[in-house]
């Protein structure tokens, strides 16, 4: 029975390992491309003779990429703040006070969790043209709020009714009002899911494509996504600048990830469960 | 609303009314709180997606005034071959987004459940990247992968199979199933982790006791481990199938929906049909649609999820 | 109690949901898609030549030959410098697929490339007629007046009662096919073909010799191209014009389109085309050319400078030749030309900037590029590959045979023509079946 056991103990592992292996191989990939002297023509996984970092110079400042990355940083710290604020203050009144239909709030909230970006797209680039907010940061920055809420109120209010409410409770009993509760005392035990929420907010924001495809024409103003995308179609032969580009716009949350592992696993695999 | 109740409930809204102020406070004061995110989230997430429903009654070119055509939008998404063909690719892809990946990751969940399992934590890293990065990149990056030059085709030579090297995007075959593998390759690592951290939650002494019971180890995954992990499975299936039904971005820069229409999801076309083809109706109806099957589908996962707890 | 509390949770729910309905219904007046009315503002330009004083900046969004504009507009800026030029560089198909949107939206640009769906935006009052300008400056001295006739929109203009004039033209382009010397001297071939038959047998005699015949970069356009330089040969040139133009009654479904689409199948079938034509787009399809990959390749002028750079001598061009060796020389081609923007501030600017495009400093710069100059007299002669292409193009001209592209039929006809093509090289569609499809797209739009 011990050697089935080990047996099938080792099958597990060599399975992980070879899912392993096929994760890595395209960022591989990518990465060894774009060492490769610009121009030439790469096959798959080849080992640079000689390694050429000048692609990333190419990339980051000829084909634009530094430009790229600034306003998907604009975007996406106008989109993380607001989105904290905003879920934490949800989150407090939906998990910690008995809100008539509250209940049903949360739902409606929680039922935000399905709408693709594809079902609101279309009015909302004749809505926000309407409004001059079209070719504005502004405007995807209010659209990119809305689609994260709902999964920022129901993060956030999970997190709150798993606070003990004694604490609430005795504080309500000393005088305080709701609004000092919620700074003096629950933001700061909040720290930790606000940061996963935070992360979660930026990558989602970093990743967002098709909004800013429609909301944003001037090409000049393109997200790194965007941009990538546009990149593609145009300098499609010339793979290592293409595969430096793909590596600048990954890094930002590749770094993050990096950083800030335990939050962002945690986030990414409880986050789903709770939603 | 608003309207005073009538008088038999009188007593009990007089009750209802004492109950408040003794506790002090109005309860909807709470509602200070959840009003900006609302207003911001009712704003440009539901109104828009009711004005997207709106929409789909017109036939409109988004510039000259639309004429009403109630559901015949809805009608041609129905008739017209290219609309179907591509909500036929979306449910293609869930094969390749979600049934695949939840397969991979109960199988090394089965493999794995009852032991101790050290060094996770690189396996995990590993796994979570295709999660994180920005799908753009991953589509520039397995567009040139699936290339004539692309590593696809160097394994395939490098063990002797030249014959069937292609470019796989562009064959009609293998296109979608090629985008189809992508997908597969973003979210297998998440079920994977999914399932494993669920099963850390199962009771080991269960394991014992089936196998004091006799059990082999398939007993034992589909007796002890599958039912710990129906939580995980839901969440699982919601996540990959809304995913796959509604992508975008990897079949916008890998193929952008052809060969023919072997890759054309309803996502690309809303794009289409209500940017460059000026048929915002339409565009609008197929959001819509694209939109229900989702909900349906969530809403049919959670039902039968919560139905056998 | 717990039934009162039930029932005000009860209420609430529907009193949000009342909101949630009501709210949309309440506004939907306002929410009537579209407007009747017309665009404001002047639908042409004025009709002096001044140069504006002060600094002016003009945006200027377009699709092709960015070096040839990034080199158009330093040459322009030094000899204007109160007027500066913002190039926005987009891919074609994101250009064509955004142009609509880009030139309906409040930030338009002041000059646009000319493209698909200029001709809607001309009917909706988008974009300037320059027919004004036509005459100021004196364009149909400096340009052959067939390059302007092509943009027209087919209208006239309410400033002149003449023709109107929605773009002028920088660079002409046309399609044909590439061929490699070497390659084709290893295949027997040593000259062009005169006739569409004898270009059958040189694709026999390259398969023959074990070599790919025919390089296709039908991922994006490659594969139309090629679709209708066979269509040129075997459709009468007017009733190619009708149906691109949207006149009525109008159709694809006719002996000569299905003998054409039978041809791209047929050539399918018997291996001419680069093995992955449907998975490589055209700019790679022609890096693979000018590797060597195949004997010829169909694409355009603007490969060119490109091949012209890396095969030097070694690649020659023709136009797709006709079914008889006396038949005119037919080939799609379009001008890379820019039309104004009717919210533009500056169209006096712009017109300093159009008519600085038909000027022989220009030409010489667009020569220079790969591009055609509309008047080919002001440039210097060219060599090799880029006089094959001038040969063919004045040829062209000279039988009336510069045809547009299909794709200009309809703004979805791009997609339906890219996936057609694509399901005709995989031999996955029958001619009727396909031509089926273009017709319905074209019905869509103009109507029976």
């Amino acid at each position: 029975m011990n050697t089935v056991a080990r047996s099938e103990r080792w099958s597990g592992y060599a399975l992980l390992t070879v899912m392993a292996v096929v994760v890595v191989i395209p960022f591989l990939s990518v990465f060894l491309a774009s060492l490769q002297p610009a121009g030439t023509p790469v096959v798959g996984l080849t080992w640079p003779d000689r390694w050429s970092w000048s692609n990333y110079e190419t990339a980051w400042s000829v084909a634009g990429f530094s430009d790229l990355i600034r306003h998907s940083l604009v975007i996406a710290l106008g989109v993380v703040p607001a989105c904290l604020v905003l879920a934490a203050l949800a989150g407090y009144a939906l998990g910690t006070m008995r809100l008539p239909g509250g209940n049903a709030v949360a739902a409606f909230f929680v039922a935000g969790l399905t709408i693709p970006v594809e079902l609101i797209v279309v009015p909302l680039y004749f809505d926000l043209r309407g409004l001059g907010l079209t070719n504005s940061y502004l405007g995807v920055i209010l659209v990119e709020i809305a689609l994260f809420l709902p999964f920022g109120v129901f993060w956030m209010r999970t997190h709150f009714r798993s606070t003990p409410m004694s604490l609430v409770e005795a504080a309500r009993i000393d005088g305080a009002s709701s609004a000092t509760i919620l700074v003096r005392i629950l933001l700061p035990l909040a720290r930790p899911s606000l940061m996963t929420l935070g992360l979660l907010v930026f990558m989602w924001s970093w990743n967002q494509f098709l909004l800013v495809l429609v909301l944003i024409q001037d090409t000049t103003k393109h997200t790194a996504p965007a941009g990538l995308g546009f990149f593609v179609g145009q300098n499609s032969t010339d793979i290592p600048t293409l595969a430096a580009g793909t590596i600048i716009v990954m890094l930002p949350v590749l770094i993050l990830f990096v950083v800030f592992q335990r939050s962002f696993i945690a986030g990414l695999l409880q986050g789903a469960m709770k939603g | 609303m608003g309207s005073s109740p009538p008088v038999p409930g009188r007593q009990a809204a007089d009750r209802r009314v004492r109950g408040r102020r003794a506790r002090g406070r109005s309860p909807w004061r709470g509602y200070v709180y959840v009003l900006p995110a609302f207003a911001v989230y009712f704003a440009f997430a539901v109104l828009p997606a009711l004005h997207t429903a709106y929409l789909s009654l017109f036939e409109w070119d988004g510039v000259t005034l639309g004429d009403w055509v109630g559901l015949g939008n809805y009608a041609e998404i129905l008739q017209d071959p290219v609309l179907r063909r591509s909500v036929f690719n979306a449910l293609v892809l869930v094969v390749f987004f979600s049934f695949v990946p939840i397969v991979l990751g109960l199988l090394s969940t089965g493999l794995l459940a009852r032991y101790r399992r050290p060094g996770m934590g690189a396996y995990r890293f590993l796994f979570m990247l295709p999660q994180v990065v920005p799908l753009v990149a991953v589509g520039v990056t397995w567009r040139w992968l699936y290339g004539d030059d692309g590593v696809v085709n160097q394994v395939f030579r490098a063990v002797g199979l030249d014959g069937v090297t292609r470019a796989w995007l562009g064959d009609f075959g293998a296109a979608l199933i090629a985008v189809g593998l992508v997908g597969t390759w973003v979210l297998s690592g998440l079920c994977m982790m999914l399932f494993l951290s669920g099963v850390q939650k199962v009771d080991p002494s269960l394991y014992e006791a089936a196998r004091i019971d006799g059990a082999g180890p398939i007993r034992e995954f589909v007796s002890v481990t599958l039912p710990h992990l129906r939580g995980e499975l839901a969440v699982a299936m919601t996540v990959t199938t809304v995913a796959a039904l509604a992508s975008f971005d990897i079949v916008y820069v890998t193929t952008n929906g052809g060969p023919g229409e072997q890759t054309t999801v309803p996502g690309l076309l809303v794009y289409r049909l209500a940017f460059s083809e000026g048929k915002v109706g339409l565009a609008a109806a197929l959001a819509v649609v694209l939109g229900c099957l989702i909900l349906g589908i969530v809403y049919l996962i959670n039902r039968l999820s919560r139905s056998q707890t | 109690m717990r039934d009162s509390t039930h029932r005000v949770r009860r209420r609430v729910a529907a009193a949000v949901c009342a909101v949630a309905l009501v709210l949309p219904l309440a506004a939907c007046e306002a929410l009537t898609p579209g407007s009747a009315t017309a665009v404001p503002g002047p639908t042409s330009v004025p009709s002096s030549t001044a140069v504006p004083d002060g600094d002016v900046t003009l945006r200027l969004q377009f699709a092709d030959a960015p070096l040839m504009v990034d080199a158009l507009i330093a040459a322009f800026e030094e000899k204007h410098p109160g007027i500066e030029v913002e190039p926005q560089y987009k891919t074609f198909s994101d250009y064509v697929q955004n142009l609509k949107l880009t030139m309906t939206s409040d930030t338009a640009p002041d000059i646009a490339q000319y493209a698909v769906g200029m001709t809607d935006l001309a009917a909706d009052g988008h974009v300037l007629d320059l027919a004004p300008y036509r005459e100021a400056y004196g364009w149909d001295e400096a340009v052959p007046p067939v390059s302007l006739d092509q943009l027209t929109a087919g209208r006239t203009s309410e400033a002149t009662g003449g023709r109107a004039l929605f773009g002028v033209p920088a660079g002409l382009s046309m399609t044909g096919i590439y061929y490699n010397r070497e390659l084709a001297r290893r295949a027997g071939i040593d000259s062009p073909p005169r006739t569409l038959a004898e270009f059958e047998e040189q694709l026999a005699a390259a398969k023959e010799a074990d070599l790919t015949p025919l390089g296709v970069g039908a991922l994006d356009s490659g594969g139309l191209h090629l679709w209708a330089a066979l269509l040129n040969q075997l459709m009468p040139t007017d009733e190619y014009w009708d149906w691109v133009n949207g006149r009525k009654g109008a159709t694809m479904e006719n002996p000569a389109a299905v003998e054409a689409s039978e041809l791209m199948v047929e050539w399918g079938r018997k291996g001419y085309y680069s093995e992955s034509a449907n998975g490589t787009a055209q700019v790679d399809s022609t890096a693979r050319f000018a590797e060597g990959d195949s004997v010829f390749l169909i694409n355009g002028n603007w490969a060119a400078g490109q091949l012209a750079a890396v095969m030097g001598d070694g690649v020659g061009f023709f136009p797709m030749p006709g079914e008889r060796a006396g038949s005119p020389t037919v080939a799609s081609g379009f001008s890379v030309s820019y039309a104004v923007s009717s919210l533009t501030e500056h169209p006096e600017a712009a017109g300093v900037f159009l008519d600085f495009l038909t000027s022989p400093e220009a030409g010489q710069i667009i020569g220079d590029n790969g591009f055609l100059p509309p008047n080919p007299d002001a440039v210097g002669k060219p060599a090799g590959v880029l006089a094959d292409i001038a040969r063919g193009h004045r040829r062209a001209v000279a039988d009336d045979g510069i045809t547009t592209f299909p794709d200009f039929a309809a703004p979805a006809m791009l997609d339906r023509l890219r996936s057609g093509v694509q399901k005709l090289i995989a031999d996955r569609i029958g001619p009727a079946e396909y031509l089926d499809s273009l017709q319905d797209e074209w019905e869509d739009h103009h109507g029976k």
